[in-house]
């Protein structure tokens, strides 16, 4: 018996032929923010809307706090979920929106009128409570659907995409807003999320999902420093993957070179690996035990630093290096300029090919 | 661009068909407030064919019966086709032959339909009349409303029924409280559409009335005058019936945003 807070055990969701959730199994812990990260088709929406009941399991069971929720309907599950489409009600005003929800759990009219007050004011829409959706801008839209899904403190709180229909800067400042309500409220949420920054800046624990199975469930740092996969590498941040073949001597790049690395992988003689490195491990000049030299093809500036791309004889795909603003000032790289990138062993990251 | 000339003669084409559609409506309305009542001399302005209407019986007990009728089917044909038209949104994936089932009593001629419902009775063994009449009108009528709420439908966002089910409502507080709010008006509409073609239906009534003159409708009525020549009174129950009909028709047009049944 698992003592999870919410114990999700070897479910699987077919849709006739196509499986779209394969298998999975996952322990949430009370008041965790987790986010469920993948492309669009790995599942993870699927998944949630399992989890708050609107797709039958085809296999496995939901716990709750120790008790299957499995067989239970949307509408008894003391889980709600906030749609991508926000999903409000035109009709009604925003009080009313946040109100519906209270209603259904009969509770008294003052206490109703009370927690829907308060959580106006935590939201900060208290002057907006008489507008009907309609007249309420994108961010203030989110913030209603988030409210009434919250007003009801369920036991974990489903969010599909919660930012996904905001602009840039309003999306960064909500992802601070929904940590700081989720560890206010000290509600379980599980996020669904495409994308990966989200997931790194907001989640307490990811679990990346491909084709309807977990590749990896870790931490933010876990996940980017250490991905299990070349797809979790790739997926998550920028990587420069560079084909090699295991030999006795070590890991031989396409043109004899050698790559050193800090761990090992089991991996028979002269088969053929991915030895992988982020960007702002390069450092430019002959600084770390890899080094390779190339031409910059392509500067990006990025305000806060520089991604130079470099034609290396190690890789068909230009490498990409990332420099921080001060380095640039310092190094004035130009496009054309011959350069030597290098990193440390520790910094690299091998993948069977 | 099209020249000047050209210009001319569309408008022109357009006054004629306007004149042919509409000058047989104002003659009508016209002559209903002609006191010497006679089609071939204007003698004066007057209501006092209107005031006469008021003092005959027949017509109304007759008018008495259409809005009998109309109220009770248009209720009737309201409720059952917002139903229809929600269950079949939702089981939509069953195919079109549904549609086609639904939409039938629209297409096929009202005398067929008339006949069909008179067999349909007499092999019941029903007893003919008012309710008869109720029954057959909201057969056709329950297309037109899941024709106009279905049309709503297209529009409709199903994920606010899925938010009420998450908030904990159970499914017929869903449909009180969310569907058929978001829907009411198409609701409305179609029970406007649905009140207009029964106050002026007149076939499917003549069938289905049964025997004597206690269950006889308006347009039933109108059809036992003229039998001696169009009188001053017909006019101004037609104009009366008329404007029923348009106003109600607007409204519908109005609250449904333009959309026609079936688009």
């Amino acid at each position: 018996m698992s003592h999870a807070f919410l114990s999700i055990q070897n479910i699987s969701k077919n849709f006739g032929s196509v499986r779209a959730v394969s298998d999975v199994s996952l322990d949430i812990r009370e008041n965790e923010f987790f986010a469920l990260l993948g492309a669009s088709g790995s599942g993870k929406t699927t998944l949630l809307r399992m989890l708050a009941g609107f797709e039958t399991l085809s296999a496995g069971d939901v716990l709750l706090q120790g008790g299957s929720i499995a067989d239970l309907p949307p509408n008894k599950r003391p889980v709600n979920l906030m749609f991508q489409s926000y999903a409000l009600f035109p009709h009604m005003t925003v009080a009313q929106n946040i109100s519906y929800g209270l209603e259904m759990d009969r509770l008294p009219r003052a206490e109703i009128s009370a927690l829907v007050s308060e959580i106006l004011d935590v939201i900060q829409l208290s002057e907006l409570a008489r507008r009907k959706p309609d007249q309420l801008s994108g961010g203030q839209r989110q913030r209603v659907a988030l409210a009434r899904a919250l007003v009801k403190r369920p036991k974990v709180l489903l969010l599909d995409e919660p930012l996904g229909a905001l602009d840039k800067k309003l999306r960064s400042e909500m992802q601070l807003e929904l940590k700081r309500l989720q560890s206010e409220f000290g509600i379980t949420f599980i996020v669904v999320t495409h994308d990966q920054e989200e997931a790194l800046v907001m989640a307490d624990r990811i679990a990346i999902m491909k084709d309807g199975s977990l590749l990896q469930v870790g931490t933010p740092h876990d996940i980017y420093e250490r991905p299990e996969s070349r797809f979790a590498a790739d997926f998550i941040g920028v990587m420069n993957f560079v084909p090699v073949t295991q030999t006795a001597q070590g890991l031989v790049t396409s043109n004899g070179g050698r790559i050193r690395a800090a761990t090992t992988m089991r991996l028979a003689d002269q088969s053929a690996a991915v030895a992988a490195v982020r960007p702002e491990r390069l450092h430019i000049g002959n600084v770390g035990e890899n080094s390779v030299e190339g031409n910059v093809l392509a500067i990006a500036y990025h305000g806060l630093d520089l991604q130079l791309h470099v034609k290396t004889p190690i890789a068909d795909t230009p490498v990409v290096a990332r420099i921080t603003a001060n380095v640039a000032d310092s190094l004035a790289p130009k496009i054309g300029d011959r350069i030597t990138l290098s990193w440390s062993a520790k910094d690299t990251h091998i993948f069977p090919a | 661009m099209v020249d000047r000339t050209t210009f001319r003669l569309m408008l022109l084409i357009l006054g004629v068909i306007f004149a042919f559609l509409y000058i047989p409506i104002s003659v009508l309305v016209g002559l209903s407030f002609n006191e010497g009542g006679l089609p071939t001399a204007w003698t004066g302005f007057s209501v006092k064919w209107y005031a006469a209407l008021l003092a005959n019986d027949d017509i109304l007990h007759a008018a008495g019966n259409t809005l009998v009728v109309a109220l009770f089917s248009t209720a009737l044909a309201t409720v059952l086709g917002t139903l229809l038209a929600i269950g079949v949104e939702i089981r939509r994936r069953t195919g079109k032959w549904l549609e086609t089932v639904i939409f039938a009593p629209m297409i096929i001629p009202d005398i067929v339909l008339a006949i069909a419902l008179l067999s349909f009775f007499s092999l019941l063994g029903v007893k003919m009349g008012l309710h008869t009449i109720i029954v057959s009108h909201v057969v056709f009528n329950l297309a037109f409303v899941c024709a106009v709420v279905r049309a709503r439908l297209k529009s409709f966002d199903w994920s606010i029924v899925e938010a009420s089910t998450d908030l904990g409502a159970p499914v017929l507080t869903t449909l009180r409280r969310v569907v058929v709010p978001v829907l009411m008006p198409a609701i409305i509409a179609g029970a406007l559409l649905a009140f207009t073609l029964s106050v002026d239906e007149f076939i499917i009534a003549f069938f289905t009335a049964g025997a004597g003159r206690s269950s006889i409708t308006l347009p039933m009525q109108i059809y036992a005058m003229i039998r001696f020549g169009v009188t001053p009174e017909i006019n101004a129950l037609a104009t009366i019936v008329m404007s029923v009909s348009v106003f109600a028709l607007a409204l519908s047009q109005r609250l449904n945003k333009g959309g026609l049944p079936g688009q």
